[in-house]
């Protein structure tokens, strides 16, 4: 019973891409079977429908090949203007994306499907451009011919006769939310044809008689038909699935296809993939290498072949076996496969007669599968080892070179010396030619050493001498065996030292990785990441390298190599796609290759943290060991741009902690501050109203004296809170005036003696003070505040008032003989709610003296400084400059 | 009877400046320290009859005061405190202090409580058989309380917490001290018992519920049964 009600759940990846396709435009495909059926015609015939029911529709584009009757539907709809695009000096007319973006309408009509994009725009295909359009939500109607779907493109070649370069992979049909065939017999559209209703583009034109013909229209009428009709089987299988009911879509069947390297590989997927959609199987494409470093070249085949089976809608799959046979057994058991596909090339003229090939092993093997066999000839470039196709014209001249080198000086040798070495032994000296040629350059060179020496060796050491025939019947014998000798040894030498070079390559990449992730660890800073990175990949590729990480809403340059690389607008774009898209952009991508940048994005746990960008215009693609290199830097980086921001967060976290702190302390401060008058207030009146009649007259006077010296307190608390306000807030008037140094000295002290009558202060002046600029009841306040901070530390000792002038300056000094304080702590004084005591029981005081004196100090564009210990060490010195006054004010 | 003898305990002078006179002519003598130490060398030397106590002192923290004192003597303490300051004021009282008044706060009612810790202490370990406040009567030798002459039908732990209250009328008691002494000292983190028991109290004892006369609510402290 589980197991039923497993299988009648919705099928989450099914409801998953509903999901998203709701949110994605609609794409509407008219597919004909040939030019000039009138897909054009039908979609405008209904864009003209929909637009007289008030829908938003546009065109972006839409070929009418000077056909009158196609460009009269045209007439009412609202067209997008066509972009003009240079290319080598011709001036092109093609879809405007950007515009049609802009526009936005609802349904957007884009004529031509498997269109190229001239060079130079946002994305290659036409099918990219609607793709990008789909993804904004807006829907898209567009046309196609059948023949120009991928899986179908040899077929119509093997029919037609006609290759096919305009391809659209088969997954846009797939995922259209809706095919229209427009179809049309094969007579009416020869005759079409004849009355010259159908328009033919350059190349086509040539093959047209060909093309044209019944037999060919007919099949291709049969391969739209049939693709259609396919689709609406997997519509139907669809919702099905999405509404889990049961049906009979759950067959099962499922495809495994063994590919290698070949070429016949190619024509193995484009079967399997018909047989898959006839079938309406899942299909599973795995490509079979013995060995992890099969070469670049292998590599690129084996890719370009899994690219191509995943734009034909199936699984792919990478395996590394020495067994092909049981690896293949074993997915096949795992992954419930019911039937197999494998190829088999037709001329087999160099079969191994002990070896049983693929098929038939697989054939013998499984019992209980089907296996298809596809067979065919080797077409095109057949398949040969990588080793020989990979060089440099420059290692191939050394590859020619050390052998003839070699060889020819151990010829040189043998004929110098030809009475010291006996003839037998000589082979033996060409044998360490051949080893020589290996261990310098390799496996190509030893052979040719090999077929050198053999050549050489005959013909000018044995008898008939200069001549490569050989006389006596024993001695061909053993020249043989130096062949194969040589080739062995040659073979053996070259493999070890390419074996050697390899692993010395690894482990150099390792090496410099390790390097490479030993600084990133040691550096916690973001930018010194990006930078390490950045020169790392520059020094590594040997290409310009940049990084950009998003800032708010942009992508920022934050780091390049060399440092002065730029990015242009275009190039700006592809960093924007990579980034949002998550995908490669930029040179040798779908999008925008025509730019000299690739951008990668770098991929963090938490998503896309920044793009990468690598400077490919003048050099040379990356090889699959370098794409290798570059996607474990890409790692490394991407973990260390995460722990810099988690360090940098956490920085923040740890800042703001202690200003909460800070605020915590200061409220408390604040508070005790206010209360305290509040409280004696409070209790001094409270006290007179119930007991006033019971106390004597002293006590009542000072309670009311209390009363008023505690309002006062609190009066210049708040007008101090009121003070630092201003100050913080930047909204200070600052008068700036001459101001007579010793009127004001004179007055602070006298406010300060009304307050505290008990201390004493002893004022010198110089006596020609000048006039400093400033504002005279700021500075009154500055030396109030000093005074008051110097009575509340200064014990019983006097407080010494000096001024004088220093240079530019007039300095005025207050000092106390009090306690001093430390060093450490002279800093500190002058912050905000800073008191030398701790707790509730602090020196009376509101903390905000000092900071107010300095604020004030500093917008009168003056200086105020401390220094402990002052005198005989003790006391504390405060140092108050301000500017001279102008001398015009002055004098004015 | 010879006059009570206070000891005000304040660092800041504006408070002694006040207290002094106030104090002196409601009849006490008043003895003045301005530190902790000086406050317990004070208390175990002339032995004050009660205790004014402000928790922020210049040479330590007034309930480590608290603390000391109470190891030798039961001298009512009355604590000043900040409004803002809950978790301290509820510190002191679970220490051994008796009472709180907030700061800033009037002369009136400092001496109020200063009464009711008095009579407390002139009482002393007696604790007396019957409670009569506004026609409630708890009689603690027949276990019977009364309102208005009718008898009341109280369960144990009821019971158990009216009497505790009653024998503290007038001074705060914490939630902390109210739960370790009806439901024992495993439970007293158990607020929500406390609220549900004070509340079926409250709808026995009180006219109105919601608003109490009997028992006070001190917030966020605990609960204070109206003296005098």
């Amino acid at each position: 019973m589980a197991d039923r009600g497993q299988k009648y759940r919705p099928d989450p990846d099914k409801l998953l891409e509903l999901a998203t396709r709701e949110t994605r435009g609609k794409l509407t495909v008219f597919l004909g079977a040939a030019p000039g059926v009138g897909k054009t015609y039908a979609m405008l015939l209904r864009a003209q429908r929909l637009k007289d029911d008030g829908e938003d529709i546009v065109v972006g584009i839409a070929e009418t090949h000077g056909r009158a009757e196609t460009a009269e539907l045209l007439e009412g709809l609202e067209v997008i203007p066509r972009k003009q695009v240079t290319y080598r000096d011709r001036l092109l007319e093609e879809f405007d994306i950007d515009a049609a973006i802009a526009r936005k309408p609802k349904i957007l009509i884009v004529d031509e499907l498997a269109h190229t994009n001239v060079p130079g725009s946002r994305h290659p295909k036409r099918y990219q451009d609607i793709e990008e359009l789909l993804w904004l939500g807006i829907d898209v109607w567009t046309a196609m011919n059948v023949q120009h779907l991928e899986s179908l493109t040899d077929v119509v070649t093997s029919i037609t006769g006609v290759t096919v370069r305009e391809i659209v992979p088969d997954t846009m049909l797939k995922r259209a939310d809706d095919v229209q065939l427009v179809d049309l017999p094969s007579a009416e559209l020869i005759a079409r044809l004849k009355e010259g209703k159908v328009y033919l583009p350059g190349n086509a034109e040539r093959a047209a008689d060909g093309f044209f013909k019944p037999a060919n229209l007919t099949a291709l009428r049969e391969l739209a038909l049939r693709r259609t009709a396919d689709r609406v089987d997997d519509q139907m299988i669809d919702i099905l699935r999405q509404n889990a009911i049961e049906g009979p879509w759950a067959t099962g069947e499922r495809l495994l296809v063994c590919v290698g390297p070949d070429s016949l590989s190619e024509k193995v997927v484009r079967t399997a993939s018909r047989l898959a959609s006839g079938l309406n199987a899942r299909w599973l494409v795995v490509s079979l290498t013995q060995t992890n470093d099969a070469g670049a070249e292998t590599s690129k085949r084996i890719d370009e072949l899994l690219d191509l089976a995943e734009r034909l809608g199936a699984e792919t799959k990478r395996i590394i076996a020495q067994d092909f046979v049981e690896e293949i057994f074993r997915i096949a058991r795992r992954e419930n496969v019911t039937q197999i596909v494998v190829g088999r090339p037709k001329s087999r003229r160099f079969a191994n007669p002990f070896r049983r090939s693929l098929p038939d092993e697989i054939i013998k093997r499984f019992t209980d599968i089907g296996v298809h066999i596809v067979t065919g000839e080797e077409q095109g470039v057949s398949y040969t080892p990588p080793t020989l196709r990979k060089r440099t014209r420059f290692e191939l001249a050394i590859a020619i070179a050390v052998p003839v080198i070699t060889t020819g000086a151990t010829t040189l040798l043998g004929l110098g010396a030809s009475n010291l070495v006996h003839l037998q032994n000589l082979s033996m000296v060409f044998l360490v030619a051949v080893i020589l040629s290996g261990m310098i350059s390799g496996r190509l060179a030893a052979l040719i050493a090999a077929g050198l020496s053999f050549v050489f060796y005959n013909f000018f050491f044995l008898e008939p001498l200069h001549d490569l025939s050989i006389a006596k019947p024993h001695q061909l014998f053993s020249l043989i065996i130096f062949l194969a000798v040589a080739l062995m040894i040659g073979d053996l030498t070259g493999r070890l030292r390419d074996q050697v070079a390899r692993s010395r390559n690894q482990a150099k990449n390792t090496q410099a990785l390790y390097e490479f992730s030993r600084k990133l660890s040691g550096t916690a800073r973001l930018d010194d990441v990006l930078i390490a990175t950045a020169a790392h990949l520059h020094s590594t590729f040997g290409t310009g390298v940049s990084i950009l990480l998003p800032d708010e809403d942009e992508l920022t340059l934050r780091a390049a190599w060399p440092p002065d690389l730029t990015l242009d607008g275009t190039d700006m774009t592809a960093v924007r796609w990579a980034f949002e898209k998550n995908e490669r952009a930029g040179h040798d991508t779908a999008t925008l290759p025509q730019i000299g940048w690739q951008f990668l994005p770098i991929l963090t746990s938490h998503g896309v943290a920044g793009v990468l960008g690598l400077l490919m215009q003048d050099h040379e693609p990356l090889s699959e060991n370098e794409d290798r290199m570059l996607t474990a830097i890409l790692d490394q980086t991407a973990i260390a741009i995460d722990r810099a921001l988690l360090v940098k967060e956490n920085a923040k976290t740890t800042a703001l902690q202690e200003s909460e702190k800070l605020h915590t302390a200061l409220f408390s401060s604040l508070s005790h501050d206010l209360k305290t008058p509040l409280a004696s207030i409070t209790g001094a009146v409270t006290t007179l109203r119930h007991l006033g009649d019971r106390m004597n007259q002293d006590s009542r006077d000072d309670l009311l004296l209390s009363i008023e010296e505690e309002a006062g307190r609190l009066t210049r608390f708040v007008a101090n809170l009121f003070d630092m306000t201003r100050i913080e807030a930047g909204t200070l008037k600052v008068k700036n005036v001459p101001v007579d140094a010793a009127e004001v000295i004179a007055s602070s002290i006298e406010r300060i003696k009304k307050l505290k009558p008990e201390i004493t202060v002893e004022i010198s002046i110089a006596p020609d003070l000048p006039a400093a600029g400033g504002d005279p009841a700021m500075l009154g306040q500055v030396l109030f505040n000093l005074l008051d901070n110097a009575a509340k530390y200064a014990g019983d000792g006097p407080i010494a008032v000096y001024a004088r002038r220093d240079d530019g300056d007039v300095a005025i000094s207050v000092t106390d003989q009090g306690k001093g304080i430390p060093p450490k702590d002279l800093d500190k004084i002058f912050d905000k709610f800073y008191r030398r005591a701790k707790g509730d029981g602090r020196a009376a005081g509101t903390g905000l003296g000092l900071s107010i004196a300095r604020g004030f100090v500093e917008s009168m564009g003056g200086t105020i400084k401390a220094e402990s210990p002052a005198v005989r060490k003790r006391g504390t010195r405060f140092i108050v400059r301000l500017p001279l006054a102008n001398p015009r004010e002055a004098t004015a | 009877m010879s006059r009570h003898r206070i000891l005000v305990v304040d660092d800041e002078p504006q408070i002694q400046r006040f207290l002094n006179p106030a104090l002196t002519a409601s009849g006490y003598e008043v003895i003045q320290a301005s530190t902790g130490a000086e406050a317990e060398r004070l208390i175990a030397t002339i032995a004050p009859d009660l205790v004014i106590l402000d928790l922020g002192l210049p040479d330590k923290d007034g309930k480590d005061v608290i603390e000391t004192v109470r190891a030798f003597s039961e001298v009512p303490i009355i604590v000043l405190s900040a409004r803002d300051r809950e978790a301290e004021k509820i510190a002191a009282l679970d220490l051994g202090a008796n009472d709180y008044v907030e700061k800033p706060f009037g002369i009136g009612e400092l001496l109020a409580r200063i009464r009711t810790s008095l009579r407390r202490q002139v009482a002393g370990a007696s604790v007396p058989s019957r409670f009569e406040l506004n026609g409630l009567l708890v009689d603690m030798s027949k276990r019977i309380v009364t309102r208005g002459g009718e008898e009341l039908h109280l369960t144990r732990k009821e019971y158990q917490l009216l009497v505790h209250l009653v024998l503290h009328a007038g001074m705060v008691v914490t939630h902390r001290q109210l739960l370790a002494s009806v439901w024992g000292a495993a439970h007293v983190e158990d607020l929500q018992y406390l609220r549900v028991f004070v509340g079926q109290l409250r709808a026995k004892i009180e006219d109105d519920a919601n608003n109490p006369q009997f028992i006070r609510t001190e917030p966020g402290v605990g609960y204070r049964f109206a003296g005098e």
